[in-house]
């Protein structure tokens, strides 16, 4: 080529200058291919394995919680929807926190600050959902329309928790402390469970057996694949990966009826004496299946599994009696004279006595290598003369028991305890049971003394001082005598059952230990036992006509600091078991009541017993007793 | 007023169709039409209905329609003419990017373009084309000056202006591109090699200040490609996602509209700057090459047309919208295959976008005016 410029005074053109720009367009080219084949061809299938990942993701499906129904097959935990309003961080953030935030609780009338602070305390994607309030139906209906208003806020229907009564009632206080309630987990919780598969706001059991069960009724959650948007939302189902497993239908030992029952009973004795905490039980002692457990006063949890109002707890955490506490197992108490049933069979296992051995009873008697005038009086200030073991536990006599426990010496008497689970918790599968005391060599130590001082020792005997029990492990103590001598561990869960409330798998009774005591003096005390009904301290209860020999042991237990006629407060107990006739072991019904602080001059517990037994038994008969004096209840009205 | 129009009348007697670079053009309207084709299947991924789809597909054929008329008028103009008003075009060059910096209407947090009659008018893309021509009326009226210092202070003053203006938009992308154009030209001018790398050490030493001076997401969007894994759920998402787009193209893709993650919505831009990936995915590696193979070809007719030049001018015209055009398709397709930061500059003729589509036809307009001015048609 010549001159291309034809003259022309021109920038000139440089054949290098074209061949190094095209060169680095080549490379160029090459450097875009490379990478594409790179890509494309030599990782194509770690891609195409991420781009599915990337649009699609598992998401969690719930299970069903599992329901719960009474021995008989009512339901009285059932599963109902409920309407939970929900933020999406990415969108609400976008058009404005407060703002949306605002609109939202001026709608449903609800504290924005506190929807805020729920929504600022959520440190997750910022595409899950934020949980930020439970609303009605009709609030529900309303943030859906007004949703144009709100970007990012969605209503979500979840399954609540609902408490029913033996008629179906929506009435959660009958069953609270049996069955307990639902809430949302926890960020702590969370932190630990996480692993198992619960979500942000999951409800969990809390208190009962929703608590003690909560694997067996939460199931496990299923997983489905679901496609998302650039978003990271989901916007389509794609499929179930795992179905979910519904949590197992739980059965109770309880039948709602006959808690309705102890709950009515108790509720009378209650209140005819002015008694603000009590606890009545009824226990099969074949099985140790309980039937009924009513600690008053109770809650509702139904106001829990809603979401309870602060006010509404701090009344619970104020009232007198203590309602949030199953007073049944969580709290111990003195057990007072049917603590004898420990001291006399452990006096029998021993030796210390035989069954008709005479020992002398006294007005006070004198603690062994205490200063003399340091005594221990007996109930009646008087004594009663000598006496074998039936008639000192018929008449409950203290100053026998007094030598009965010096003479077996702290050991035997602990032992005998703990073969009728004292001292220990009974294992019932409940949350929050305590173990109570038993006085013992070890216990002093701990308090600082290289044994027990013997009237210490002798107060044990009748189940005061250094003596404490949950109304539960009594019952059970005495189930233990009813059956012969077997100490099972309390049921609370019968089994598993079908959706519609029939049993499909019945979990056994479990036998934690067997008494020492041969059958013949276990005999001894269950005929005492009987001789308290029919001839000692139990009034006219014997008058009932019952299909079986009630037998059962009364107690009154000083506890606290002195009243102003310088007697102590006390507490009242009454167990008792329905054998077929007396000394037999076949009995399939046992109660305890205990009332707390029941100062009147009658034993009221007794008389809570004898109204659920005509309740129970349909008895035709009204036998109560006011506590205060002694009338019929039913002249007295 | 009499020179011009006597210019005009004379350009169109001259009846120089005969040597119209058709093979230019056919390779602009092959990828026009490959970029309507994956702009429908891109719009069917966001949710779109085909409707939508459609009608943006009509608005971007009008766009074509209007671009080919400009292309046509350009082109039947001798270029010559356009180096009368290089003062008047580099004023309305800074009014134009003025005006969007004033009124202009925000997209993805950038004010960049104006909102002209219901259309959206980028100002810079058409500005990017009018820089080349300004250039090279000055580079060629350095002629023997062309190897000192001044040649390359005076080339990047002016064009530092609007690089700057484009810069505070900000369009770091757009910038960028009005560097490359301005690198290319002063490159085959003829300007001091030595020079021109000392200045590049200069740059080179002020970039981490431009860095600083950039805002978080913009730093934080540029730094992706180097690890996505930094901060995949945001920032990186798209890069993430349009890596696993093109990876999983394989050798032939898995059909138009049939991409798993364009149609899942899952490419967020990708109807705009990561329509690459949209080809990756459903046209595969061959359809990629494809791609790059019509951009191939489109630059050597290009360079060709460039050398075969009458005068520097039509030289300096050609290698400036050579350097645009490669520069913007190792950016974009680089962003798209994770080996260039994430800046928003689109795909030549691919991406839909009616003024990058009007300036560009416009561009290749004025390189046919070239190729039918040229002395002696070469090749």
């Amino acid at each position: 080529m010549a001159d291309l410029n034809e003259g022309r005074l021109d920038l000139p053109r440089s054949p290098a200058r074209f061949i190094a720009f095209g060169v680095s367009a080549v490379l160029l080219f090459t450097l875009l291919g490379g990478r594409l084949f790179q890509l494309q061809i030599l990782q194509g299938d770690l891609y195409a394995r991420r781009a599915a990942a990337a649009h699609t993701a598992e998401i969690p499906i719930p299970a069903p919680r599992g329901l719960i129904f009474d021995r008989t097959g009512r339901p009285v935990a059932v599963n109902v929807p409920s309407w939970a309003v929900k933020a999406r961080p990415a969108d609400v953030t976008k058009a404005g926190v407060s703002t949306v935030i605002g609109r939202l609780a001026s709608l449903i009338g609800a504290n924005a600050k506190v929807l805020e602070q729920r929504f600022d305390a959520f440190h997750g994607s910022p595409y899950d959902l934020v949980p930020l309030t439970k609303v009605s139906r009709q609030a529900a209906l309303l943030v859906g329309e007004r949703s144009q208003e709100l970007p990012g806020i969605v209503v979500e229907v979840d399954p609540q928790r609902e408490y029913l009564d033996e008629k179906g009632n929506l009435d959660g206080s009958l069953l609270a402390h049996a069955i307990g309630y639902t809430g949302p987990i926890s960020e702590t919780e969370l932190a630990n469970l996480a692993s198992q598969g619960y979500l942000p706001d999951d409800p969990i059991g809390r208190d009962g057996v929703e608590s003690s069960f909560e694997q067996e009724l939460r199931g496990t959650y299923g997983a489905q694949l679901v496609q998302r948007d650039a978003l990271g939302r989901a916007v389509k189902v794609l499929d179930t990966v795992r179905e979910p497993t519904p949590g197992k239908n739980l059965m109770l030992t309880i039948d709602a009826a006959t808690q309705r029952m102890a709950v009515d009973a108790l509720t009378w004795g209650m209140k005819a004496s002015g008694v603000q905490e009590g606890v009545t039980m009824v226990m099969n002692p074949q099985t140790g299946e309980i039937l009924a457990m009513a600690s008053l006063p109770a809650y509702d949890n139904n106001k829990f599994a809603a979401g309870i109002s602060a006010t509404d707890y701090q009344a619970y955490l104020t009232r007198p009696g203590k309602p949030l506490r199953n007073h049944a197992i969580s709290d111990t108490y003195p057990p007072g004279s049917t603590f004898k049933l420990v001291t006399g069979l452990g006096a029998l296992e021993s030796g210390v006595t035989t069954p008709t051995r005479l020992w002398p009873t006294y007005g006070c008697y004198q603690i062994p290598n205490a200063p003399r005038g340091q005594c221990l009086f007996d109930w009646n200030h008087t004594g009663f003369g000598p006496l074998n073991l039936t008639q000192a536990f018929a008449i409950s006599s203290d100053t026998f028991f007094y030598q009965m426990a010096v003479k077996q010496g702290v050991d035997r008497l602990g032992d005998a305890a703990a073969q009728l689970g004292f001292g220990k918790q009974s294992g019932v599968p409940l949350p929050g049971e305590a173990a109570g005391i038993v006085a013992s060599t070890e216990w002093a130590r701990r308090n600082g003394r290289p044994n027990l001082y013997t009237g210490e020792l002798a107060q044990a005997g009748i189940g005061q001082n250094v003596i404490a029990v949950t109304p539960l492990q009594l019952l059970n103590a005495y189930s233990t005598l009813a059956n012969g001598g077997k100490l099972m561990r309390p049921m609370i869960v019968r089994g598993e059952t079908s959706d519609s409330g029939k049993l499909v798998k019945a979990y056994l009774p479990e036998i934690l230990g067997t008494l020492k005591a041969s059958a013949a003096d276990q005999r001894v005390i269950r005929i005492a036992a009987r001789e308290v009904v029919t001839s000692g301290h139990a009034y006219n209860i014997r008058d009932l006509n019952l299909p079986g020999a009630l037998s059962g042991k009364t107690g009154t237990a000083e506890f606290g600091a002195k009243t102003r006629n310088n007697t102590l407060p006390f507490h009242s107990w009454f167990v008792a078991y329905l054998p077929s006739k007396p000394g037999a072991t076949d009995a399939k019904l046992a109660v305890v009541t205990f009332t707390y602080a029941a100062v009147v001059p009658g034993n009221v517990s007794l008389e809570v017993v004898k109204y659920f037994l005509q309740k129970y038994f349909k008895l035709d008969q009204d036998l109560r007793l006011d506590p205060h004096n002694f009338a019929l209840v039913r002249n007295a009205n | 007023m009499g020179a011009i129009s006597s210019t005009f009348s004379q350009n169109v007697r001259a009846h120089k169709w005969r040597v119209f670079d058709w093979q230019l053009l056919l390779y602009v309207v092959l990828l026009v039409g490959f970029g309507v084709a994956m702009g429908y299947s891109a719009s069917l991924g966001a949710g779109g209905s085909s409707a939508s789809g459609m009608s943006q597909t009509v608005k971007t054929v009008i766009w074509t329609g209007i671009g080919l008329t400009i292309f046509f008028v350009a082109a039947s103009v001798d270029y010559h003419w356009l180096t009368t008003f290089t003062v008047p075009i580099y004023v309305a060059v800074l009014g134009l990017l003025a005006i969007t910096t004033v009124i202009g209407t925000s997209l993805f947090g950038a004010q960049m373009s104006v909102t002209v009659a219901g259309l959206d008018f980028q100002f810079s893309e058409v500005c990017k084309v009018l820089m080349v021509v300004v250039l090279a009326s000055f580079l060629t009226g350095r002629r023997e000056k062309v190897g000192r210092l001044s040649t390359i202070v005076g080339a990047g003053v002016l064009m530092a202006i609007p690089t700057f203006m484009v810069y505070r938009q900000p369009d770091l992308g757009t910038a960028l591109v009005f560097v490359a154009i301005l690198v290319g030209m002063l490159f085959m001018s003829g300007a001091s090699i030595g020079w021109m790398a000392v200045m590049a050490g200069g740059v080179v030493a002020v970039a981490p200040l431009a860095v600083q001076s950039l805002a978080i997401y913009q730093r934080q969007r540029l730094f992706c490609f180097l690890d996505p894994s930094v901060d995949p759920q945001h920032t990186c998402y798209q890069l993430i996602q349009s890596l696993n787009a093109v990876g999983s193209g394989g050798w032939f893709g898995e059909g138009l509209t049939a991409g798993g993650l364009n149609r899942s919505g899952l490419l967020p831009v990708q109807s705009t700057d990561f329509i690459f990936s949209v080809v990756a995915e459903e046209l595969g590696f061959i359809g990629g090459l494809i791609v790059l193979a019509l951009f191939g070809l489109l630059v050597w007719r290009v360079l060709v047309i460039g050398w075969g030049a009458r005068d520097a001018l039509g030289t300096m015209v050609s290698v400036g919208l050579a350097s645009m055009i490669l520069f913007q398709l190792l950016v974009n397709v680089g962003m798209v295959v994770g080996i260039m930061p994430v800046t928003g500059i689109p795909l030549p003729f691919v991406t839909y976008g009616g003024s990058s589509m009007i300036s560009l036809l416009f561009g290749m307009g004025i390189l046919e005016s070239v190729r039918m001015h040229s002395r002696k048609p070469t090749f």
